[in-house]
């Protein structure tokens, strides 16, 4: 089950550390259990976007945040669909965005004739390396096509996709492990707060030449 | 029930305790008076000891034992610890020279211990400042090790006194010598849960006790020193036995105060060490115990 | 039926959540809507609920409304900075101006509590000085109330919520003892102090309103590091457990999951009361006064958005004041990475502080002061801040998270001066009750701008100096937000007097940050708490006198 761990190591800062061994532990209370379990469950079909504007999303949050090879990707699409879906929203937005879905929409779609006007393919189906300028122009505000229908691309950029694809990722408990966070912690806190101090339910660094200690470490970490 | 109390209850079989007990009411002047002396006070000293074996082990753990020098303190006081079993079952008259070397090592390490504390609070940023007095490494503690020693030592030389009258150690009375090294560890050790308890800002009253009932115990004993008046001394006795029940049901107001912590005992692994340390009251208890055998040797010497 | 507070109400049938107790209740006095109350208070954070406790103690019959959830933190809080954005206001709202405000976090909150639940705990006085801005600093304007009569009313509230604080205040007049010892300082904390130390300026614990001893049935702080995004100890002593269950005892209803979108006058100007939307129906409560303490958003909101023939403008708005001189408060941060192991989200995020700037006016070519603290950001935060401030995303912003435990930063609450233009205005847009939508327009001025260019560079230093590498700078974020509706001597340059009595309905009282003339380089929330409980005292001495509209 845990097979992809056993190759994780070599280039790791945390190597084998999993936040979720502590989900029994006094570090995690019910409440904490109830809300990671169900993101945990994150649909793969969505149900706020339509299967074309999904495509693009996977598309889009595979360039923003790029996910190493061996372990389970962070479905960072799905629970943003999910987010949005539930009607979760940032409460602000700049006078020049719509509401949080609709923004969403209206740039996955404008995104997506973008790169078909410049490479006659869908977002999702041109190369990483066109999707990664069709984002650093988005990041500009150098894309102004009709579909943005007045939305900056800039703004849109920077307050919602970037924003919520990287909230997305971080609330993951793959990526709590993969930064050494400790993760939830109720009714346990921590004890040890000075410099280099560390709580035996807390993440071991790998210092170079010592990466088998922080190894052995973290897979007793409760 | 002054000597129930006062019987060693360490020592090996119910027939042995029975025979000290009654060797102790039947010859005053005899060996076994001064073996029964210093057996108190190797068991006050092993009381000392014990606290600080479980304290420093907690605490050091607590400090992830990052210097190795962190386990001094808890062989030195196993060490104490067992010596002052060995001294409590020990009915021979003389010093024995393990117990000795055990103890002065025990007292050095309170010194060095407190050197060494004295360096973690001020090489932390803000030197010797509340923040660092309150949460760094604490500065009276190792003095609980040294006042191990220093009894345990006494111990010996009382032992070593055999039928001499009046008992001496360091070519000083050794009740009034005793007693004046107690009360001075008590008003010590009241500094350091005074500072403790003002760190938890006094939030429950009965955080007041052990700040208020030692100093006066060690009035009491710096008062049978100067005055010797039998009156005074059975005060003080009396009030040793206070300060000896205080250091043990101290230990249950902080267990209380564990469970009373976010998770409670579930929640061990912190609460152990972020609330009020378990071990730690049992140290006034080893110093009143201290406290009766010099109050024992003051009167043997002077109703002589 | 489900148990989530955020569906349906809790405090209802006579009683209201115990806080203290998973699935525990304590009784509740209750009044019904055709019952006229002496007060009822909108808005149930630190001036409503500080407000509504001071006036339930003193006799007076209370109801307060927040429009958000009854939270039992001991079992609906989790440790997840996701789910606990049920914290925040996250109604639909619009920010505009050069410098448009992020909302939704830091400075909001919708709960019971309101945003003292997530509040950062930073408990500090104004300078004394501040009160008179205009006069003895000469920027902003003068507060019409005395330093020496806050003092006062800082050491009620700082009793009141057992802060916990240094032993000594290394700055201002003195103050008496905080009744609870500061907490212990972590590595990002101790980073501070060092360069302060290097830089030869003071710095002490920040007086925090988290428990460093058990008080009651709350228990002392573990350290989680969760403080911000809501504490499932109760150590955080907010509203929601201190002045609440406070109020509760006394007298007080607390009416949750009821939004006030409208504000009753009758026939001679005076407030009759207030329309508001409770399971899914409008009420209408009836008062003798009303008292507005919805913070710097809402309140001008709601004055506005109750405006009617008689005040066409909005209430109490003859000054045209209400919803101008928002200020919220400068966040700059400076961040790096420092060789040792920091792990910051371990306590809570601002254990030191330096009030230095604040204190000291000499080689600064602005206005104002600020403070610094040191930060600990959870995973979320710092990601959103190396994405939409540092600019990173791809395998840069991966690799970069990757360094999370060594990370080390300090950022200020900078005195952000007040603008008329700096305003809440109301859009044409209509939230989930059919009320329109506030406008939050904002622009830094070049007092602004100094101010946070000077602390930076002084930041950067501190940082540099305890051999911090790749130390950058966030410059977009800000704080707090206060003014809207500021007290002052006169009725044609302010909205209310040193009250909190609205000039133009004296019935009408507005109890919250809004009433800030200035804000100073100090988190707000003892203030609005210390006003409070000031407003308190002097409604009971009017009404002693006669002065009060209660029958």
């Amino acid at each position: 089950m845990l097979d992809w761990k056993a190759e994780r190591g070599a280039g790791e800062p945390y190597p084998g550390y999993d936040v979720l061994a502590k989900w029994r532990s006094p570090s995690w209370n019910d409440k904490t259990r109830e809300v990671v379990a169900a993101r945990l469950k994150a649909a793969d079909e969505p149900r706020f976007f339509t299967r074309e504007e999904f495509e693009t999303l996977i598309a889009v949050a595979d360039r923003i945040l790029p996910q190493p090879a061996p372990r389970p990707p962070i479905p960072v699409a799905a629970l943003l669909d999910q987010k949005l879906q539930d009607g979760v929203m940032d409460g602000y937005r700049a006078a020049s965005l719509p509401r949080d879905g609709e923004a969403w929409r209206r740039g996955l779609r404008a995104l997506d004739a973008e790169a078909r006007a410049r490479h006659d393919h869908g977002f999702a189906k041109i190369v990483e390396s066109d999707r990664d300028d069709l984002l650093r122009c988005c990041e500009a505000g150098e894309l102004k096509s009709p579909a943005w229908d007045g939305m900056p691309s800039q703004t849109f950029f920077k307050h919602r996709l970037l924003r919520d694809l990287v909230l997305a990722y971080y609330c993951h408990p793959i990526s709590w492990s993969e930064i050494g966070w400790g993760g939830p912690a109720s009714p346990r806190g921590y004890v040890r707060l000075d410099f280099n101090d560390r709580d035996p339910w807390e993440a071991a660094e790998a210092k170079p030449g010592h990466e088998a200690d922080a190894l052995r470490v973290n897979r007793n970490v409760r | 029930m002054e000597r129930a109390l006062g019987a060693p209850k360490v020592a090996g079989s119910k027939g042995e305790r029975a025979r000290a007990v009654q060797s102790a009411s039947r010859s005053r002047w005899g060996e076994t008076e001064t073996v029964m002396a210093a057996r108190r006070l190797n068991r006050a000293a092993g009381t000392l000891a014990a606290s600080v074996l479980v304290d420093s082990a907690v605490e050091h753990y607590r400090g992830s034992f990052k210097n190795k020098a962190m386990f001094t303190p808890l062989v030195v006081a196993g060490l104490t610890l067992a010596m002052s079993l060995h001294g409590t079952a020990d009915m021979r008259p003389v010093a024995h020279r393990a117990r000795d070397t055990s103890y002065l090592l025990a007292a050095a390490t309170g010194l060095l211990g407190t050197g060494f504390h004295i360096y973690n609070v001020t090489k932390k940023v803000g030197g010797l400042s509340w923040q660092n007095v309150f949460y760094g490494a604490p500065l009276g503690a190792p003095m609980a090790i040294l006042l191990s020693g220093l009894l345990g030592f006494c111990s010996e030389r009382v032992r070593a006194n055999g039928r001499q009258r009046p008992r001496r150690v360091f070519n000083l009375p050794a009740g009034e010598t005793v007693a004046t090294v107690t009360a001075l560890g008590l008003l010590g050790t009241t500094g350091e849960a005074g500072l403790l308890h003002f760190r938890g800002a006094f939030h429950n009253p009965f955080m007041a006790v052990p700040v208020t009932l030692p100093p006066i115990g060690a009035g009491l004993l710096a008062g049978a020193v100067l005055n010797g008046g039998g009156r005074t001394r059975r005060l003080a006795r009396r009030w040793m036995r206070l300060l000896t029940a205080m250091g043990f049901i101290g230990v249950g107001f902080h267990a209380y105060g564990v469970s009373r912590n976010m998770g409670g005992w579930r929640n061990w692994s912190q609460n152990i060490l972020d609330g009020p340390p378990l071990p730690a009251p049992p140290s006034f208890a080893g110093l009143a115990l201290a406290g009766l055998a010099s109050l024992e040797l003051m009167r043997e010497a002077r109703d002589a | 039926m489900s148990d989530d507070p955020r569906h349906a109400p809790r405090a209802r049938h006579g009683r209201a959540p115990d806080v203290f107790r998973p699935g525990g209740w304590v009784s509740m006095k209750e009044y019904a809507d055709h019952e006229t109350v002496d007060f009822v208070i909108v808005g149930t954070g630190a001036g409503g609920a500080t407000l509504a406790c001071k006036l339930a103690e003193y006799g007076f019959s209370v109801v307060a409304l927040d429009a958000g959830p009854y939270f039992r933190p001991l079992e609906d809080f989790a440790s997840d900075e996701s789910e606990q954005t049920k914290l925040y206001w996250t109604d639909d709202r619009i920010v505009d101006g050069d410098n448009p405000l992020q909302l939704g976090s830091n400075n909001s909150g919708k709960a019971v509590g309101g945003s003292t639940v997530h509040f950062a705990m930073v408990s500090l006085r104004f300078r004394p000085e501040w009160f008179k801005a205009r006069t003895k600093l000469g920027y902003g304007a003068d507060w019409p109330i005395d330093w020496r009569e806050m003092w006062a009313y800082y050491t009620e509230v700082e009793q009141a919520l057992k802060i916990s604080g240094p032993v000594n205040y290394p700055w201002g007049p003195p103050r008496p003892r905080y009744p609870y010892r500061a907490h212990p300082l972590n590595a990002a904390a101790r980073a501070l102090a060092r360069g302060c130390e290097a830089l030869g300026i003071g710095w002490t614990e920040t007086p925090l309103a988290t428990l460093s001893a058990p008080r009651g049935l709350a228990h002392p702080c573990v350290y989680r590091g969760f403080c911000v995004t809501g504490c499932s100890t109760n150590a955080k002593q907010s509203a929601l457990v201190t002045w609440i269950p406070r109020a509760l005892s006394a007298g007080a209803e607390i009416r949750d999951l009821a939004m006030v979108g409208r504000i009753e006058t009758d026939a001679n100007g005076l407030a009759a009361g207030v329309h508001y939307h409770r399971q899914s129906k409008w009420h209408f409560q009836k008062a003798r006064n009303v008292v507005v303490a919805g913070y710097a958003i809402e309140t001008p909101r709601l004055l506005l958005n109750s405006a009617n023939d008689k005040f066409p403008d909005g209430l109490a708005n003859s000054s045209g004041l209400v919803g101008k001189n928002l200020m919220a408060q400068a966040n700059q941060a400076v961040w790096g990475e420092m060789d040792e192991e920091v792990r910051s989200y371990k306590g809570p995020p601002s254990l030191a502080i330096t009030e230095h700037w604040n204190y000291e006016d000499e080689g600064k070519d602005f206005f104002g002061g600020y403070a610094y603290m040191s930060q600990g950001p959870l995973p979320q935060l710092w990601a959103n801040t190396q994405a939409t401030a540092h600019g990173l995303w791809g395998a840069r912003l991966v690799e970069e998270m990757k360094r999370y435990n060594h990370v080390v930063g300090l950022k200020i609450v900078g005195e952000m001066l007040p603008q008329e233009h700096n305003r809440v205005t109301l859009a044409d847009e209509l939230d989930q009750y059919g009320l329109r939508i506030p406008r939050v327009t904002y622009s830094w001025c070049d007092n602004d701008k100094r101010l946070i260019d000077h602390s930076i560079a002084f930041m950067s230093r501190a940082l540099g100096a305890i051999g911090t590498k790749n130390i950058w700078v966030q410059e977009d974020d800000t704080c707090h937000l206060n003014g809207t509706a500021r007290m002052g001597d006169r009725p044609d340059s302010s909205v209310v007097n040193a009250d909190c009595r609205s000039w133009d309905i004296p019935n009408l009282w507005i109890c919250d940050g809004s009433v800030f003339p200035t804000v100073g380089g100090a988190n707000p929330s003892l203030t609005i708490q210390a006003i409070a409980c000031r407003t308190a005292d002097r409604i009971r001495t009017l009404s002693r006198l006669g002065e009060i509209r209660l029958n």
